[in-house]
C-alpha cells in the first residue's frame, strides 16, 4: 500500500492584512495550514521582510552589521532608499531609536518629521517602530499616524499601556498597528481583543510576540507562535487568526556572540552574525511568521532562498 | 409574613421583598440604578423616586421640597415597602431598557445569595455537642462506703447517666475533694468524648447545665473569625443585632479581627520564613494567640457570658495557621516536598498555648490534608455537607489562598492557589471587612458613571468590603469605565475617574459623604489585584477540574465560602470571571465555610469520624509544579476570561454596552 501522508484538518484561516499604498503595497497573512505545509493548505502570500533603518547613527552595531550601510548612516531616507534599490526590502523598518527618553529623546514632532521623509523616499510599505518606551510612544505613534495620514503604516510596538492611545490613531489615520505582548498566548489575544473593543478592524491588526534570539529565548518565542497558530487554525480562535510580525534583527545582533570579534574558538565574526540572524529568521518562518524585520543583506538572502525552496 | 410587589418604571422591573424592606436595597436587588453615593444613610438626598402608586411608610427630608413630597416624591433609602408599590425612577437615574433587559432576571433566579447555615446543609446529625454537662447528685461518704471521691463520682455518673469508661484530667482531681464537699455532693460534671472514650475534665457546684458554652475559631492567613456558641440550644450565642437563627447568622453575630501576624509578611510563605529567624516562631505563636485572646475577650463582653463557662474550642485554619498556633515548627511546609508535621493533632490544652480560658478547656484542630490545603477547608467541606452527597460539587474557599475541593461522599480532590487577600479587603486602598460601614453594594449608571452605594448598617461609608468590590469591579467594566484588563478609559463624562496619587481611579464617594476624612476611591492597582485573585481562583477550578475530566458544565453545585461580606451578587461575580457562567440555580453561598464545619462539629460530636474521613479521603493536587497552571492563570487575568466562548452572557451585555455608546 503507497504512504499517504497524515493530514491535519484546518478549520481557521489567518486574516488578511494589506501593508502600504500604492502599487507597491503588499498583503500578508491568508494562511490556511501551519507555515509551509503547502500540501495541507494555501500560503497566498509568502513571508515579506522588512530592513531596518535608525533614525540615528547606531552606537553598538558590529562591525559586520555596519558594513553594508556606512554610506547611509545618520540619513534615514538615503539608507532606506538604499535598502530598498539596493537589497530589494519589502519593507522598510524604521527604528525611531533616538526618541527613546533615557537616551536621545528626541521630541516626537521631529521624529514624526522623520518618518514623513522616509514614507516619502520609498514606495514600499513602511513600518515604524518606537524605541519601547510605553509612554513616549503613545505620543510619538500618535504624532506620527497623523503627519502619515492615509499612508497605512505599521506603528509599533503597541501595548496594553498604550493601545488606546496609539489604537485611537491607527483608526483615526487608518494605519496597522503591530500588537506587542511579551511571550505569552494570552496576554497576545488579550491585547488583540482590546484593540478590537476599542474599534480597530481587523483587517489593521498584526501580532508581534516578541521576539528572543538564537540562544537568547527563541525557544519561547517559537512555541507560543506554534500555540497562536494552532489555536488560529485548529480551535477558531477568532482572536488570534492575525499575521505575525518578528522584530528580530535587534535581538540577534545584540548577542554577545553577535558582537564579539574574530578569535579562533569563534571563528569569523561576519559569517557568525550573518549566520545567527538568518537562522533566527528561519526558525520564525517555521514557527509562523508572515513579516520580519532583519538587517544583514546577507542574512536576508540566505532566508529568501530558504523561503523561495519551501514556497516551490 | 407576606411578600409585597414592587415594580420599578420606566423599565417595568419587579421584584417581590419582604415587609418593611428598605426601598433602595429593593431596587438593588432588582438590579435597578437609583444614584446613591452616602450608603443609604440619608445624607447625599440623590437617591429621590416617585411614588405612583402603592404605600411605602417614608418621611419628609430636606432634600425634597414640600411640593416634591406631595407630588409623591421620597428618598428611596428612607422609605419601607409596608404593600405593593410602584416606583418612578427619575431620568438622571435612568439606564437604557435595552441594557437592563440583558441583565440576569433576579425573578427567576437568585442572584443575591445570602450565606446558607448548616441546618440546611447538612443533614441527619442530631445537637449532641462533644463537651458536655450532666449534673449529678453524689450519696455523701459514709465509713461503711468510703471510696475515693474521684470513684464516688464516676460512679454516679454510670449510675445516674449510663456513661461507662471515664477518665479524669489530673487538673479536676486536684481541686475534687473540696469542691464535692463545698457543694454538698451537688455537681454539674463537664465530659468531653475523645477517641478512647470519656473524660472528664471539670467539675462545677450545683446545677449549671444551661450554661455550656463553646468557642469556634477560623484562623485565616488574612483575617481571623470567632464565634461563641450555647452548645445546650444550637446557636450562636452573641449577637449583637438581634436575629440569630442558622441563616441569618453571619459576619455581625461575630468577632473578628486581621490576623497580626500580617505585619511579618502578608502570605504564609512570608510568614513561614520570618519564623525561622531567632525568636521568630514564638513571635508569631504570641501575635497569633494575643489576637485570639482579643476576640475571646470580645466574644465574652458581647454576649456576658463568664469565662469559667466555655468548655471547648474548636480551631479550624490552614495547616501553616495551625502549625504557628501550635507553636510547631513550619519550615518544611514551605520547602518541596512540601511536607507538614502532622495532619491529625491531638486536643490541645488551650491555656499550654496561652488562651485566655479555664484550664479544663481543651482545643480541637480540624486535621489537615496536605501542607496547603488545611483543616480549615476539611471544616468547609464537613459544613457544607459535601461528604454526604451524591451530586458531584465544586467547593470553592476564596480566601488569601483560594483552596478548592471537588467530589461528593465517596471521593474528594483539592488544591490550593496563592489568591492574595483582596475580597477581605487587603492590599485594597479603601479596603476593609464586612463590618458596619463597609460598602457592600454597588452600581453604576452606564451613562453618566454616577454610583449607588449600599454600606452594611446604613451608614456613611468608610470603606470597601469582598462583595463591594466584587460589584463595583462588575459596573465599571459593564458601564464601560474600565477595559477588560481592568484600566480606566479616559475622556469620560464624568469627574470620578480621575488620576489620583496611585494613577487612575474612581471615586466610589467624596469626602462628605464618607466617615473618614478622605473621597473613597477604587484605584487601577486595587483593580489588578482583585483581577489576579479572581483569575488566580478562577485557574485553579479549571485545572482541578481539568485533571479529574471534568468541565465546569459537568457541575451539579458550586458551593462558594469566602469573607466578602453577607452576601455574594452571582450575576457580578459570573460578569468579572470570578465564578464560571453556569446556571444560577446550582450556587449555594455559605459565607464563612470553616466556621460553619467548626460549629457543626461544635454541636455534634458523631461528626468527628466523618471530619477525620474527609481529611483522609481528600487528594491534594499540587499546583507549584503544575505545568498548565501558568496558563490558565494568565488567561484568567482578564475581564471577564480571555477565552469569550466560556463566557458567552458576559460578552453580549459587554457588546451591548459598546454599541450604546
Amino acid at each position: 500500500m503507497a504512504f499517504s501522508i497524515p493530514k491535519t484538518t484546518y478549520t481557521g484561516k489567518i486574516k488578511e492584512v494589506a501593508l502600504g499604498k500604492g502599487p507597491k503595497a503588499i498583503t500578508v497573512g491568508g494562511e490556511t495550514s501551519y507555515p509551509f505545509h503547502l500540501f495541507e493548505g494555501e500560503m497566498p502570500h509568502p513571508p515579506r521582510i522588512a530592513i531596518e533603518v535608525y533614525d540615528t547613527p547606531p552606537d553598538e552595531w558590529s562591525e559586520a552589521a555596519l558594513e553594508p550601510y556606512r554610506d547611509v548612516l545618520g540619513d534615514p531616507v538615503a539608507w532606506a532608499k538604499k535598502a530598498a534599490a539596493v537589497y530589494g526590502a519589502d519593507l522598510i523598518a524604521l527604528q525611531l531609536v533616538s526618541t527613546d527618553p533615557n537616551g536621545l529623546n528626541t521630541p516626537s514632532d521631529q521624529a514624526a518629521e522623520t518618518a514623513k521623509k522616509v514614507v516619502a523616499a520609498v514606495d514600499i510599505p513602511v513600518i515604524v517602530n518606537g524605541s519601547g518606551s510605553h509612554e513616549k510612544d503613545a505620543e510619538l505613534l500618535r504624532k506620527v499616524a497623523e503627519t502619515c495620514d492615509g499612508l497605512n503604516l505599521v506603528v509599533g510596538p503597541v501595548v496594553v499601556d498604550n493601545y488606546k492611545q496609539i489604537g485611537a490613531g491607527a483608526i483615526a489615520y487608518k494605519h496597522t498597528v503591530a500588537a506587542n505582548s511579551p511571550i505569552d498566548i494570552n496576554l497576545a489575544k488579550q491585547l488583540n481583543i482590546l484593540l478590537g473593543n476599542l474599534g480597530v478592524p481587523d483587517g489593521q491588526i498584526v501580532v508581534d510576540p516578541t521576539t528572543g534570539g538564537l540562544g537568547y529565548g527563541i525557544e519561547y518565542t517559537y512555541s507560543v507562535m506554534e500555540r497562536d497558530r494552532m489555536a488560529a487554525l485548529t480551535q477558531q480562535d477568532e482572536r488570534l487568526q492575525f499575521p505575525i510580525i518578528c522584530d528580530l534583527a535587534k535581538e540577534t545582533w545584540k548577542t554577545k556572540e553577535a558582537k564579539a570579534g574574530d578569535s579562533p574558538l569563534m571563528g569569523n565574526a561576519a559569517k557568525r552574525g550573518v549566520l545567527m540572524e538568518a537562522i533566527t529568521a528561519q526558525l520564525l518562518l517555521l514557527a509562523g511568521a508572515d513579516v520580519l524585520i532583519m538587517r544583514h543583506p546577507e542574512a536576508i538572502r540566505l532566508v529568501r532562498e530558504m523561503i523561495a525552496d519551501l514556497m516551490a | 409574613m407576606g411578600k409585597h410587589k414592587v415594580t420599578f418604571q420606566p423599565s417595568d422591573r419587579h421584584i417581590f421583598v419582604d415587609e418593611g424592606e428598605n426601598l433602595l436595597q429593593a431596587a438593588m436587588e432588582a438590579g435597578i440604578h437609583i444614584n446613591a453615593s452616602c450608603g443609604g444613610n440619608a445624607t447625599c438626598g440623590k437617591c429621590k423616586v416617585k411614588i405612583v402608586g402603592g404605600a411605602v411608610a417614608s418621611p419628609m427630608h430636606a432634600g425634597l421640597s414640600e411640593a416634591e413630597y406631595a407630588d409623591g416624591y421620597r428618598l428611596a433609602c428612607l422609605s419601607t415597602v409596608t404593600g405593593d408599590v410602584d416606583v418612578d425612577i427619575p431620568l438622571e437615574s435612568q439606564v437604557d431598557k435595552s441594557v437592563l433587559a440583558l441583565k440576569g432576571d433576579r425573578l427567576a433566579a437568585p442572584y443575591l445569595l445570602s450565606p446558607k447555615d448548616i441546618f440546611q446543609l447538612v443533614q441527619g446529625w442530631d445537637v449532641d455537642p462533644t463537651v458536655f454537662k450532666r449534673y449529678v447528685e453524689l450519696d455523701p461518704p459514709t465509713l461503711n462506703d468510703n471510696v475515693s471521691d474521684l470513684t464516688r463520682l464516676t460512679h454516679a455518673i454510670y449510675r445516674q447517666h449510663g456513661i461507662n469508661g471515664i477518665s479524669s484530667d489530673f487538673r479536676l482531681i486536684m481541686k475534687l475533694s473540696r469542691l464535692l464537699r463545698k457543694a454538698d455532693w451537688k455537681v454539674t460534671v463537664t465530659l468531653v468524648q475523645t477517641r478512647k472514650g470519656y473524660k472528664l475534665i471539670n467539675a462545677e457546684a450545683g446545677d449549671n447545665r444551661q450554661q455550656n458554652y463553646s468557642i469556634v475559631l477560623d484562623i485565616g492567613t488574612t483575617t481571623i473569625f470567632g464565634q461563641i456558641l450555647n452548645l445546650n440550644e444550637c446557636r450562636v450565642a452573641a449577637c449583637p443585632d438581634g436575629a440569630c437563627d442558622g441563616a441569618t447568622i453571619f459576619a455581625l453575630a461575630e468577632a473578628s479581627d486581621y490576623n497580626p501576624q500580617i505585619s511579618y509578611g502578608e502570605d504564609v510563605i512570608t510568614r513561614i520564613v520570618y519564623s525561622q529567624k531567632p525568636g521568630g516562631l514564638k513571635k508569631m505563636q504570641e501575635t497569633v494567640v494575643a489576637s485570639i485572646n482579643g476576640i475571646i475577650d470580645e466574644l465574652l463582653k458581647m454576649s456576658r457570658i463568664d469565662r469559667s463557662l466555655v468548655s471547648h474550642l474548636v480551631v479550624a485554619g490552614n495547616t501553616t495557621m495551625t502549625q504557628l498556633l501550635l507553636g510547631v515548627d513550619p519550615k518544611y511546609i514551605r520547602e518541596a516536598p512540601y511536607v507538614p508535621t502532622a495532619n491529625l493533632i491531638p486536643p490541645v490544652r488551650a491555656v499550654h498555648l496561652g488562651i485566655n480560658v479555664g484550664d479544663h478547656v481543651h482545643i480541637y484542630l480540624f486535621p489537615c490534608v496536605a501542607s496547603y490545603v488545611g483543616g480549615d477547608i476539611v471544616a468547609g467541606i464537613l459544613g457544607s455537607g459535601i461528604f454526604q452527597r451524591e451530586a458531584l460539587t465544586l467547593y470553592m474557599d476564596i480566601g488569601t489562598n483560594g483552596e478548592i475541593v471537588i467530589g461528593n461522599k465517596d471521593w474528594l480532590a483539592s488544591v490550593s492557589c496563592s489568591a492574595g487577600p483582596a475580597f477581605e479587603g487587603a492590599g485594597i486602598k479603601f479596603g476593609m471587612r464586612a463590618t458596619r460601614g463597609a460598602i457592600e453594594e454597588v452600581s453604576i449608571n452606564p451613562r453618566t458613571c454616577e454610583p449607588m452605594i449600599l454600606t452594611i448598617g446604613r451608614v456613611k461609608p468608610i470603606g470597601i468590603c469582598g462583595s463591594g468590590l466584587i460589584d463595583a469591579v462588575a459596573e465599571l467594566l459593564e458601564a464601560g469605565v474600565i477595559d477588560q484588563k481592568g484600566k480606566f478609559h479616559q475622556n469620560l463624562p464624568t469627574k470620578r475617574v480621575r488620576k489620583g496619587e496611585d494613577g487612575y481611579e474612581y471615586v466610589l464617594a467624596y469626602k462628605n459623604e464618607t466617615r473618614i476624612q478622605d473621597d473613597i476611591v477604587l484605584t487601577e492597582i486595587d483593580i489588578e489585584n482583585l483581577i489576579r485573585t479572581k483569575g488566580s481562583i478562577y485557574a485553579g477550578c479549571k485545572v482541578l477540574l481539568k485533571s479529574v475530566g471534568l468541565g465546569f458544565k459537568d457541575l451539579e453545585q458550586i458551593i462558594i465560602a469566602g469573607g466578602f461580606g453577607r452576601h455574594l451578587d452571582l450575576e457580578k461575580a459570573i460578569f468579572i470571571g470570578l465564578l464560571p457562567e453556569i446556571d444560577a440555580r446550582k450556587f449555594i453561598f455559605v459565607g464563612n465555610g470553616s466556621l460553619l464545619g467548626a460549629r457543626l462539629l461544635s454541636f455534634s460530636k458523631e461528626l468527628l469520624k466523618e471530619t477525620e474521613r474527609i481529611a483522609l479521603m481528600m487528594t491534594n493536587l499540587e499546583l507549584s509544579n503544575h505545568a498548565g497552571f501558568m496558563d490558565e492563570f494568565i488567561a484568567a487575568m482578564f475581564l471577564p476570561h480571555t477565552d469569550a466562548s466560556a463566557f458567552p452572557g458576559v460578552h453580549k451585555r459587554l457588546r451591548a454596552g459598546r454599541e450604546a455608546v
